[in-house]
C-alpha cells in the first residue's frame, strides 16, 4: 500500500482526506470526506490505484450509449461528415452535380439517403461523449484515473476543433489514454501516433517522402516529449518527420477491404507494411535515407522502425522525464510546482522508463503535495468547479449539456480547445472577469434549481435539517460544501451583507409543496439528455422534478458559497 | 515581371509612421481615446475572390469556376474588383475611409488553421511557446484605468489574442453579462463583492473586482434596450449581433480600446461558388456587419478603426470538389475615417502560374504585424509596439499617412 505523509506535515484525517478527494477527485461527495478520514487516506488511494471499482449508477446511464463501444470504422460509417454523404449521394445517383440552388430539396435529399444507409447526424456522436465525459467525471468512482484521463487527454491533445479529427476524439480518450493513464508513457505515445485522430489532427496521414509534413514531428518534441526548451534543433524536426512519412491509416469507405488486403499481402509485408487496427505503414511513402534524431543515428533502409525509434528515444528522454513531471505537478500540486517534486518525479520517470503509474505515486506520497502551503493553493477549471458543485452538493443529472454548456461558458468547450495544446492549466488561463461572472451565476443557479437537468434536494443535504437563521445556514453547508476549510472570515462578511439587505427572515418557512424524491431511478435519463429523446423518456421528461424546493434564502445562502472565491480553489 | 500597387520599402513606412496619428491631438484634448476592433476570419478567406485584381493572368484557366463576373463585381479603385457579396463596403473604399491590404499574411508558411491562428493571434509567427495574446498585450501597453472593458472579445471563448495576465472581458452575449435575473441576485452580487473583496487569493480578489467593476459599468439591461442607429441593419447573425453590442460600447464610454469579434465559414474547400454560394453567404454576412457597424457609429466612429485578419489565403488555382486549399497570403480590410483608405496596398505577382509561391499560393509579401504595427502606433499610439509585437523590426505599413 501507498504510504502518505500527511500526518508528519500536521494535517488532520479529515483534512487528508478532503485534499485528496479535491486535487484527486473532481470533488467530495456528501459525506465522503468522513468516509475517506475513517477509512484512512492511504487505504481510499490505494483502491483507486488499483482501480476496477465498480460504478453501477454510472453503468445505467452508459448501458444507453449508442456510440461508445463502436471501432473508428462503424463510427465513420454510421456518422458520415457532410461531404461524405453528399460524395456518396452524387455517386449513388441520388444528387444531381449541382445541387445548391435550392437548399431544402438538398438538405431533405440528403436526410433522406442518410436514413436508407442507417446513418445518423454527427452531433449525435459529439453529443454522446460528451455526456459519457460528464458522467465519468461525476459517478465513476473510480475518480483518480477520471482526473488522470482529463490530463493525459489534455497532454497528448486532439481538437474536436479540427473536423477531421473531431468524430474520432471519442475511441481516442477511450482506445488511447484511458488504458494508459497508469502504465508506460511510451505506450500511451505510440498509441497515439498510430490512431487516427492524432494521424489526421496533426497531418502525418499525409506525410510522404516526397512532401514530408512537420506538423506531427514538431508537436511530437515540442507538446508531448522534450518541451520547447528540451533541446532538440529545427534539424531534428525535420529528421523526425521524414522518420514519420508512410505512417497512414487504412481508409474507411469501401475501399478500405481492398487496401488491408493488398498491405498484409505477402509482398506488402516483405516490404515493411504494417496494418494495426487502423494504423497503416506504407514503405512505398516512407523515406528510407539515414537519418540523426538528437545525436542517435537511424541507419538508411528502414521502415516502421524509424518512428518507433524515435518514440521509444523521446518517451524515456530525461527532457521528457521533466517536462511532462513538471505538467502532471502542475495538474495536482500547484501552479507552480517545486523543482524538488519535478526531480523526484524525473528520476522515477528515468528509473523506470516512463511507468506513470510509479510517476504517480512519486507524486502522491512526496512531502510536496502534502505541504500546507498547497492546500485550495489551485483554481478549479470550469470543468473541474462544475463537477466538484455538482457531486457536492449531491445534485442529480439527467440532462449533461446543461453543465457543458455552462462549462464552455466559463472557458473551457470540452474537446474542443482550438490548438494542439490542450487546455492550459493554470489559474490566469481560466480567471476573467467574464468567466469569473459566469461561474457565480453558475452557484446560484444550480443552488436555485435553475439549472435545466440537474436537481438538488438542499434539505436532504442538511439531513432534512432545517437551518435557523441565516447564521446557521452558512455554517452548516459552509461545512458540507467546504469540508475542512476555514471560512469563518467570509462568513462574517456574508453575514453582514446578508443582514444590511433584510435577508435574515427565518429561513424555517416551509416551502408549500413537499419535496418531490429524487431517488435514484429518477436520475437516469437519455444519455445526452437531448430534447428530442427526452420527449421519449418519460423519466427525463420531469427531469426538473428532481429539485426539491428549499427556502429561496437557502438556495441563496448556498449559491453564493457555490460562487465563492473558496469554493473555486480546491 | 511583378506589378506593384503599391511600393514602399519598409524602412521609408516606418519613417513615415513614426510622425504621432493625429488622434494624438484628439486625446491630449482629454477626449475619447481610439478604439481598435478586430474581426477573425476564422477558416482562411480567399483574399483573391474577395478583392481581384483586374489583370486577372491565368485566373480563367486556373480557377474557372471562381471567376467573378465583371458585370456584377464592383470596381474598386483602377485595378481590382471587389467580390459582389461584398459591395456594401465599397461606398467606403470610395470615401477613402477603407484600405486593403493585399498580399497580406504570416512569414511562417504553416498551412495549419490552428497553428496559423494561433500565431497571428499570438503574433510571434513561428514561436508556439507564447502564451499571452497580441491584443492582451496591447492592452496592457496602452496602460491608463486598468478596467476590463479596455479589453473585450464577444466571442463564446477567450480567444487566443486576449490570453494573458491582462485583465479583459470575454462573453459570449453582453445580455447576458450578469448574475441572472434569480429573485435576490442584487443580494447575492453584493454578497459576492464583499467575499471577493475579501480573498486573500490575489487572481480572484482582482478579477472579481474588474467583474464587479464592469458590472456597475454596463448594466445588461441597457444592452438589452440598446437601439442601434435606424440605417444601421445588422445581420441577425452572430457576426452582426456580436458587432452591434460592440457598437453599444463604444458609445457607452466603459473605456474600450480593443474589441475582437469573429467571422466563420471561410474554409471554402468545397463549392466556393464565385458570385453566389458559400463565399458569397460568409462575405454577404461580413459586409453588412461591418457597414452597419460603422454606420451605426455615427459621430464616435471618428475614433474607432475595424481590421480584418485571416490566417492564410487559399490557392489560386481551384481544386477538383471547385473549393481552393489552404494557401499563403489573402487580403485585410481597414475601415475607419482616419484611415488613409481609399487604396489597396501591399503587392500581388502577376497571376501566372510562374509567378506564385510554390506554383500554387499568394506570395506573402505584407507580414501581418505591418499591419498590426501601423494599428498600434499610429491609431492607438503605443509607443513601445516591441513589446506588443516581440521579434519584430519590420515597419509599420502607412496606413494612416
Amino acid at each position: 500500500m501507498i504510504r502518505l505523509p500527511w500526518r508528519e506535515s500536521g494535517w488532520s484525517a479529515h483534512e487528508a482526506a478532503a485534499h485528496l478527494l479535491e486535487r484527486c477527485a473532481f470533488g467530495p461527495r456528501p459525506g465522503e470526506v468522513d468516509a475517506v478520514a475513517a477509512r484512512g487516506p492511504a487505504e481510499w488511494l490505494g483502491g483507486q490505484l488499483a482501480g476496477g471499482l465498480a460504478s453501477p449508477r454510472l453503468d445505467r446511464f452508459l448501458e444507453r450509449a449508442a456510440t461508445l463501444d463502436l471501432d473508428n470504422h462503424a463510427i465513420v460509417t454510421t456518422y458520415p461528415t457532410l461531404g461524405e454523404v453528399r460524395r456518396a449521394a452524387v455517386r449513388h445517383g441520388v444528387l444531381p452535380e449541382d445541387v445548391d440552388d435550392d437548399p431544402t430539396l438538398y438538405r431533405s435529399t440528403l436526410r433522406e439517403f442518410m436514413r436508407r444507409r442507417g446513418q445518423r447526424p454527427q452531433r449525435e456522436l459529439f453529443a454522446e461523449t460528451l455526456a459519457a465525459k460528464l458522467l465519468r467525471v461525476l459517478l465513476d468512482e473510480n475518480q483518480v484515473r477520471e482526473v488522470l484521463v482529463d490530463f493525459w487527454s489534455d497532454h497528448l491533445y486532439v481538437s474536436g476543433a479540427d473536423p477531421r479529427a473531431r468524430r474520432f476524439v471519442g475511441t481516442y480518450e477511450r482506445d488511447v489514454i484511458r488504458p494508459h493513464v497508469l502504465g508506460r508513457f511510451g505506450d500511451m505515445l505510440r498509441a497515439s501516433a498510430r490512431h487516427p485522430a492524432m494521424l489526421l489532427y496533426l497531418d502525418t496521414a499525409g506525410s510522404s517522402r516526397a512532401r514530408p509534413n512537420e506538423n506531427y514531428a514538431r508537436e511530437l518534441l515540442e507538446l508531448h516529449t522534450l518541451g520547447v526548451e528540451g533541446g532538440y534543433t529545427e534539424d531534428d524536426v525535420l529528421e523526425v518527420a521524414r522518420a514519420f512519412t508512410g505512417w497512414t491509416m487504412l481508409p474507411f469507405g469501401e475501399e478500405r477491404e481492398g487496401v488491408e488486403r493488398r498491405a498484409t499481402g505477402r509482398r506488402a509485408r516483405t516490404a515493411g507494411a504494417v496494418v494495426d487496427g487502423d494504423f497503416l505503414f506504407r514503405p512505398d511513402r516512407h523515406d528510407t535515407t539515414a537519418k540523426t534524431v538528437l545525436g542517435r543515428r537511424l541507419p538508411a533502409g528502414r521502415g516502421i522502425e524509424d518512428g518507433d525509434d524515435v518514440l521509444e528515444l523521446l518517451s524515456t528522454h530525461p527532457s521528457t522525464a521533466r517536462f511532462v513531471s513538471a505538467k502532471l505537478a502542475r495538474r495536482l500540486v500547484h501552479d507552480d510546482p517545486p523543482a524538488s517534486l519535478i526531480g523526484s518525479m524525473a528520476r522515477t520517470w528515468e528509473r523506470t522508463a516512463g511507468d506513470l503509474g510509479a510517476v504517480t505515486r512519486t507524486l502522491l506520497r512526496s512531502e510536496e503535495f502534502w505541504d500546507r502551503s498547497v492546500r485550495a493553493a489551485k483554481i478549479k477549471s470550469p470543468l473541474e468547479l462544475v463537477a466538484s458543485a455538482v457531486r457536492t452538493t449531491g445534485a442529480t443529472v439527467t440532462r449533461p449539456r446543461s453543465l457543458h454548456e455552462r462549462i464552455a461558458r466559463m472557458g473551457q468547450p470540452l474537446y474542443r480547445y482550438p490548438a494542439p495544446t490542450g487546455f492550459p492549466d493554470h489559474a490566469e488561463a481560466w480567471v476573467n472577469a467574464g468567466s469569473l461572472l459566469q461561474r457565480m451565476k453558475f452557484g446560484l443557479d444550480l443552488a436555485a434549481g435553475a439549472i435545466e437537468g440537474v436537481g438538488l434536494d438542499l434539505l436532504a443535504l442538511n439531513d432534512d435539517h432545517e437551518p435557523a437563521d441565516l447564521r446557521d445556514a452558512l455554517l452548516h453547508y459552509g461545512e458540507r460544501l467546504l469540508p475542512t476549510r476555514d471560512l469563518s472570515g467570509a462568513l462574517d462578511s456574508l453575514e453582514r451583507v446578508a443582514r444590511d439587505t433584510g435577508l435574515v427572515e427565518k429561513i424555517d418557512e416551509r416551502a408549500a409543496q413537499s419535496p418531490a424524491p429524487a431517488g435514484e431511478a429518477a436520475e437516469v435519463g437519455p444519455l445526452d439528455g437531448t430534447r428530442e429523446t427526452s420527449r421519449a423518456e418519460p423519466l427525463a421528461a420531469d427531469a426538473d422534478a428532481t429539485t426539491a424546493p428549499a427556502p429561496a434564502a437557502l438556495a441563496r445562502a448556498v449559491g453564493v458559497l457555490l460562487g465563492s472565491p473558496q469554493f473555486q480553489r480546491h | 515581371m511583378r506589378r506593384r500597387h503599391f511600393l514602399q520599402s519598409m524602412a521609408a513606412a516606418a519613417a513615415v509612421a513614426a510622425w504621432p496619428g493625429p488622434w494624438m491631438a484628439f486625446a491630449r484634448g482629454a477626449v475619447r481615446p481610439p478604439v481598435l476592433v478586430c474581426v477573425f476570419q476564422r477558416g482562411a478567406m480567399d483574399g483573391l475572390m474577395a478583392v481581384q485584381p483586374r489583370a486577372e493572368g491565368d485566373l480563367p484557366r486556373l480557377r474557372p469556376r471562381l471567376v467573378l463576373d465583371p458585370a456584377h463585381a464592383p470596381a474598386l479603385g483602377i485595378d481590382h474588383r471587389l467580390h459582389p457579396a461584398l459591395a456594401p463596403l465599397r461606398a467606403w473604399f470610395d470615401r477613402r475611409e477603407l484600405a486593403v491590404v493585399h498580399g497580406v499574411g504570416s512569414p511562417d508558411p504553416t498551412r495549419s488553421h490552428f497553428e496559423a491562428q494561433d500565431f497571428m493571434e499570438t503574433s510571434t509567427p513561428g514561436v508556439k511557446s507564447t502564451t499571452s495574446g497580441w491584443l492582451a498585450r496591447t492592452v496592457a501597453a496602452l496602460g491608463g484605468t486598468p478596467s476590463p472593458w479596455r479589453g473585450l472579445a464577444l466571442t463564446s471563448a477567450r480567444p487566443r489574442a486576449f490570453h494573458g495576465d491582462t485583465p479583459t472581458l470575454s462573453v459570449a452575449d453582453l445580455a447576458e453579462f450578469s448574475l441572472g435575473d434569480l429573485p435576490g441576485a442584487a443580494v447575492a452580487t453584493r454578497g459576492f463583492e464583499s467575499l471577493y473583496a475579501r480573498t486573500t487569493q490575489e487572481l480572484l480578489h482582482d478579477t472579481g473586482h474588474e467583474s464587479f467593476d464592469a458590472l456597475r459599468a454596463l448594466d445588461p439591461a441597457r444592452v438589452r434596450a440598446y437601439r442601434a442607429a435606424p440605417e444601421a441593419a445588422y445581420p441577425n447573425t452572430r457576426l452582426g449581433l456580436a458587432l452591434r453590442q460592440m457598437a453599444m460600447v463604444v458609445k457607452e464610454d466603459v473605456g474600450l480600446r480593443v474589441g475582437f469579434v469573429e467571422s466563420q465559414g471561410w474554409d471554402t474547400h468545397v463549392n466556393q461558388g464565385a458570385d453566389q454560394g458559400a463565399f458569397a453567404r460568409s462575405a454577404d454576412e461580413l459586409a453588412r456587419s461591418i457597414h452597419a457597424f460603422r454606420t451605426d457609429l455615427g459621430e464616435h466612429a471618428d475614433r474607432v478603426v475595424v481590421c480584418t485578419m485571416t490566417e492564410f489565403g487559399r490557392t489560386v488555382h481551384e481544386n477538383g470538389n471547385a473549393g481552393t486549399d489552404h494557401g499563403r497570403a489573402s487580403c485585410f480590410f481597414v475601415l475607419g475615417p482616419r484611415v488613409h483608405g481609399g487604396r489597396v496596398l501591399g503587392e500581388l505577382p502577376e497571376l501566372v502560374r510562374a509567378e506564385l509561391e510554390a506554383g500554387r499560393d499568394l506570395p506573402v509579401t505584407t507580414d501581418f504585424r505591418a499591419v498590426f504595427a501601423a494599428l498600434l502606433r499610429d491609431h492607438l499610439g503605443v509607443s513601445t509596439v516591441d513589446t506588443v509585437l516581440p521579434g519584430y523590426a519590420g515597419g509599420a505599413l502607412p496606413l494612416f499617412a
